[in-house]
């Protein structure tokens, strides 16, 4: 068995509003690339539409706002089914994400030490890792990029939190097969095995602990 | 050229899809994803790779790269967002050790017209 025969997701998906390509023919060209689901950031679709089967759509929350009120913010959709989803700012902003619990992904933090590794493990947030930008920049910005996720890559080792891989898509040619995206990974020193788990395993964490039957870690109902 | 066969260098070739909103040609998509590659890694990076652009048709092709470098050419053909103006992606269809290979079993048609 390969160790691509799992099942994948990417969890940042931006769809422009009133781009050509509707949710229906995204995500069957998601399902082509071999994705299993994906999460539409900040869509107000009430009716997906015709999705194929064996495919999951689930929808996601970014949060973003002044550092003062992220605690509120994300309190207000705790509760929720939706994901919810920081892309990383500033020390302040970070800090302030990470030490409420109930957000789901930081992503792409530029200012990341071990003091917020902590908070994050705590709060069991998973980390982020934005392979958009790499696909996207050239030159000294993707330089810096790169250098950013071999220092979250190493928190996140030091530390066991989660990681999560995401292309960042907002349109059909944005898209990159796992197998790709594992590649990428590999240009800052992930190995395949954590790539596979940042696609598979973390978002798959992610949903069981969304899911209605979930009341907290270590208890069930039986 | 001939060599021994103990010293040929060996290969790997990808069968890759191209989607995109325009006709790529043959020569955008060669050059395109030479620029990529020594981008990504660099002169000295680019000619451990050996990459070649075999065959092409405006939509399937195959890529020629070293056996070790398979990753790295996967990456470079990932981070190909767009050529000449135009949105592109490529999905990696398979790899392979001969060419005849990446075509029967991954690209399935023969591939004839040269854009």
């Amino acid at each position: 068995m390969s160790l691509f025969d799992a099942r994948f997701y990417d969890f940042n998906v931006h769809l422009v509003p009133d781009s050509q390509d509707s949710l229906a023919m995204f995500a069957s060209e998601a399902k082509k690339y071999g994705y299993s689901g994906i999460a539409i950031l900040n869509s107000k679709t009430g009716n997906p539409g015709n999705i194929p089967e064996n495919f999951s759509v689930h929808s996601a929350v970014e949060v973003s706002c002044k550092p003062s009120k992220i605690r509120d913010e994300i309190k207000r959709y705790r509760g929720s089914a939706e994901i919810l989803v920081a892309r990383g700012g500033d020390e302040e902003f970070n800090r302030a994400a990470v030490e409420t619990a109930g957000l789901d992904i930081l992503l792409q933090p530029a200012k990341f030490n071990h003091v917020l590794a902590k908070a994050a493990y705590d709060n069991s947030i998973a980390i982020g890792f934005n392979l958009g930008s790499l696909i996207r920049l050239r030159g000294e910005a993707r330089i810096r990029e790169l250098r950013t996720m071999r220092a979250n890559l190493k928190y996140a080792r030091k530390y066991g939190l989660a990681m999560l891989l995401t292309g960042a898509p907002s349109s059909r040619y944005d898209i990159r097969s796992p197998r790709e995206m594992a590649a990428l990974a590999s240009l800052f020193g992930m190995t395949g095995e954590e790539a596979v788990g940042a696609m598979s395993a973390a978002p798959l964490d992610i949903l069981r602990r969304k899911s209605p039957d979930y009341i907290q870690e270590g208890i069930e109902i039986i | 050229m001939s060599s021994l066969p103990t010293l040929r260098d060996k290969k790997r070739y990808i069968a890759f899809e191209l989607t995109s909103e325009q006709t790529i040609t043959r020569q955008e998509m060669g050059e395109e994803t030479m620029n990529s590659i020594c981008s990504l890694f660099g002169d000295t990076g680019a000619s451990e790779i050996n990459f070649g652009l075999m065959s092409y048709d405006g939509r399937y092709g195959i890529i020629r790269c070293a056996r070790d470098s398979t990753t790295e050419t996967r990456a470079a053909l990932a981070c190909i967002n767009k050529i000449r103006g135009s949105r592109v992606s490529i999905l990696v269809l398979g790899i392979s050790g001969t060419i005849k290979g990446a075509m029967e079993k991954f690209i399935q048609q023969p591939l004839n017209k040269e854009p």
